[in-house]
């Protein structure tokens, strides 16, 4: 629900929008759909994932809804799980709930929070969280997004299952999950052997039209997510900051799966053979037209059919 | 006049029983239909429930909230994003409500709701904002957060350009408090009491229970407007409420003898 410079459109309608995707995905057979959150932002990326949560579920009978992610420290723990309990129940147990440190200055500095507390918070937060997700009727799943091994022995200290990054390699995740296993079994917790995974896939029958479709839109998402894991440096320049940053997307962009039904089922089964149960697959990037977009959907579930054989 | 179904407390509720009562709502005539959380019993969700109700009915649905609990900047963002997935229909009630304050580690004192609702406002009207105060500073400012803009902007806005926002005025400060702020004013309806006045643009509210009559309520609105949100509790209740009620509360004089 983005109004990127180069593709500007009213909120009212990136929300109406995004509800018939829901629609759309419900229909296609997709087993679930997930929201971002950042706060602040002048393009107004969705800073209240649960309230687009209670929407959809409203909209749609069977689709699950996740939130990937909840950045956590930011939040009040208490009204996040009275938040997901209610819409839990309300969407018959339709609702996952993933959580997350979150890592840029300026939105933990808005909410009156030190970037640098985040750690010791989720500490203290996820434990709670867990337990009122565990209590209530229904139970909301919770995964815990990682992106770093300590991340993810947190989450495996409390049995939790991880929602990995977008952008972490196969040798990444391996690491990872080695090391999650590992405090796991230090800890004597039966943690879960399947976990969630973010890709950003494209399923395309013309790579090359779609390719420069998606150039701008990829180049701006992941400019956005550099500037805010990377901030420009006192005294640099914005030319070398920028050179920085286009660094930063180049090595990114290398994790982008983009082809037809059958090379993208392939690839998504290297992560399933990981242990990756759940694979939410990305197809919006920034503000998408919206025929290429359903194109990539329809593509999408082409795959979750395959996978699924 | 206005008319409103509720607010459906959410402790328990399915999705089925809510939409039936707000289905049936439309067909009665009211004009919105209300929700309400109550985080003194671990319930919220209050503004994702009205997002959700939102795509069951074309009528204006409201949200009672616990306000002065947990950030108002992340109240005005479930405002500002509930507001749009309904297209622009959202309304809210706050309630500054004290006896949860334990299990969310909030103050009671006057100061801290006054200065949660000033930012609350603030963000709303879309203004780039700064804020230093005795209990909040948005942003705030640490030195550990940097780089960290001086002001922060909402976004994304709501879709109406001004949210109606009530405040259940339970004590004289309230009152004033939500007048200063532009915000309506709301009010339990008392046998022989008054809708509160009007605050700008938004009229004053009552809470009335399910069996108030139109005569006793077009009393309490005397020469002003009101807006009477009816806690119906069942769908009989409800169609009850609104062929005993929209007539009278939209036309003077109202024919008795064209619904007998």
């Amino acid at each position: 629900m983005q109004s990127v410079p180069h593709r500007p459109d009213h909120h009212l309608k990136l929300y109406r929008d995004v509800l018939e995707d829901a629609e759309l995905a419900d229909a296609l057979g997709f087993d679930s759909i997930w929201l971002s959150e950042h706060h602040f932002w002048f393009d107004g990326y969705c800073p209240a994932d649960l309230a687009v949560a209670g929407a959809i579920l409203g909209r749609t009978r069977r689709l699950g809804v996740g939130t990937a992610v909840v950045l956590l420290p930011m939040h009040s723990m208490q009204k996040v799980a009275d938040d997901a309990a209610t819409i839990g129940r309300l969407g018959d147990g339709r609702l996952s709930l993933g959580v997350a440190l979150g890592y840029r200055d300026a939105e933990f500095d808005g909410f009156g929070v030190r970037r640098k507390d985040r750690g010791k918070l989720m500490d203290v937060m996820l434990p709670r969280l867990a337990e009122s997700c565990r209590s209530v009727d229904p139970p909301v799943p919770l995964y815990v997004g990682v992106a770093t091994a300590i991340a993810a022995r947190r989450a495996a200290r409390l049995g939790l299952p991880l929602f990995a990054d977008s952008t972490m390699s196969v040798a990444e995740l391996r690491e990872m999950l080695d090391a999650y296993n590992a405090a796991a079994a230090a800890g004597g917790v039966n943690a879960p052997r399947a976990h969630a995974l973010q890709r950003d896939v494209f399923v395309t029958d013309d790579r090359e039209r779609d390719w420069a479709m998606l150039m701008p839109e990829l180049r701006y998402m992941r400019r956005q997510y550099g500037g805010w894991s990377y901030p420009q440096e006192a005294g640099e320049s914005v030319p070398a900051y920028v050179h920085r940053l286009d660094a930063d997307i180049e090595a990114k962009l290398k994790n982008l799966i983009m082809g037809d039904a059958g090379y993208v089922s392939t690839r998504l089964r290297e992560f399933e053979a990981l242990g990756f149960d759940l694979i939410v697959c990305r197809s919006q990037f920034g503000n998408l037209p919206r025929k290429s977009l359903h194109r990539a959907f329809k593509g999408l579930s082409r795959v979750r059919e395959e996978i699924s054989q | 006049m206005r008319l409103g179904l509720g607010p459906i407390g959410l402790r328990g509720a399915r999705r089925s029983e809510l939409e039936r009562l707000a289905v049936q709502a439309v067909a009665s005539s009211f004009d919105a239909v209300w929700v309400g959380e109550s985080r003194a019993e671990g319930v919220g969700g209050g503004l994702a429930a009205a997002a959700m109700l939102g795509q069951a009915v074309p009528i204006r649905v409201g949200a009672v909230v616990d306000a002065g609990l947990y950030h108002p900047l992340h109240l005005a963002e479930d405002i500002a994003v509930a507001d749009l997935t309904m297209q622009g229909r959202s309304e809210v009630l706050l309630r500054l409500t004290t006896s949860p304050s334990s299990r969310y580690g909030a103050s009671t004192e006057p100061g801290w709701f006054d200065e949660h609702l000033h930012v609350l406002a603030a963000a709303l009207t879309g203004a780039h904002i700064q804020w230093t105060g005795e209990h909040l500073r948005v942003p705030a400012r640490l030195e550990a957060n940097q780089p960290a803009p001086s002001r922060l902007a909402l976004n994304p806005r709501p879709g109406q350009p001004a949210v109606p926002i009530w405040i259940e005025a339970s004590e004289t400060w309230i009152d004033d408090l939500a007048r200063q702020l532009g915000f309506g004013v709301a009010a339990r309806w008392t046998r022989g009491g008054s809708v509160p006045a009007a605050t700008g643009r938004w009229p004053g509210m009552l809470l009335c229970p399910p069996n108030v009559n139109a005569t006793d309520l077009l009393i309490a609105a005397g020469d002003g407007a009101g807006y009477f949100m009816v806690e119906a509790r069942t769908p009989d209740e409800v169609s009850s409420a609104g062929r005993r009620l929209a007539g009278p509360l939209r036309m003077p004089e109202f024919p008795e003898w064209i619904s007998d």
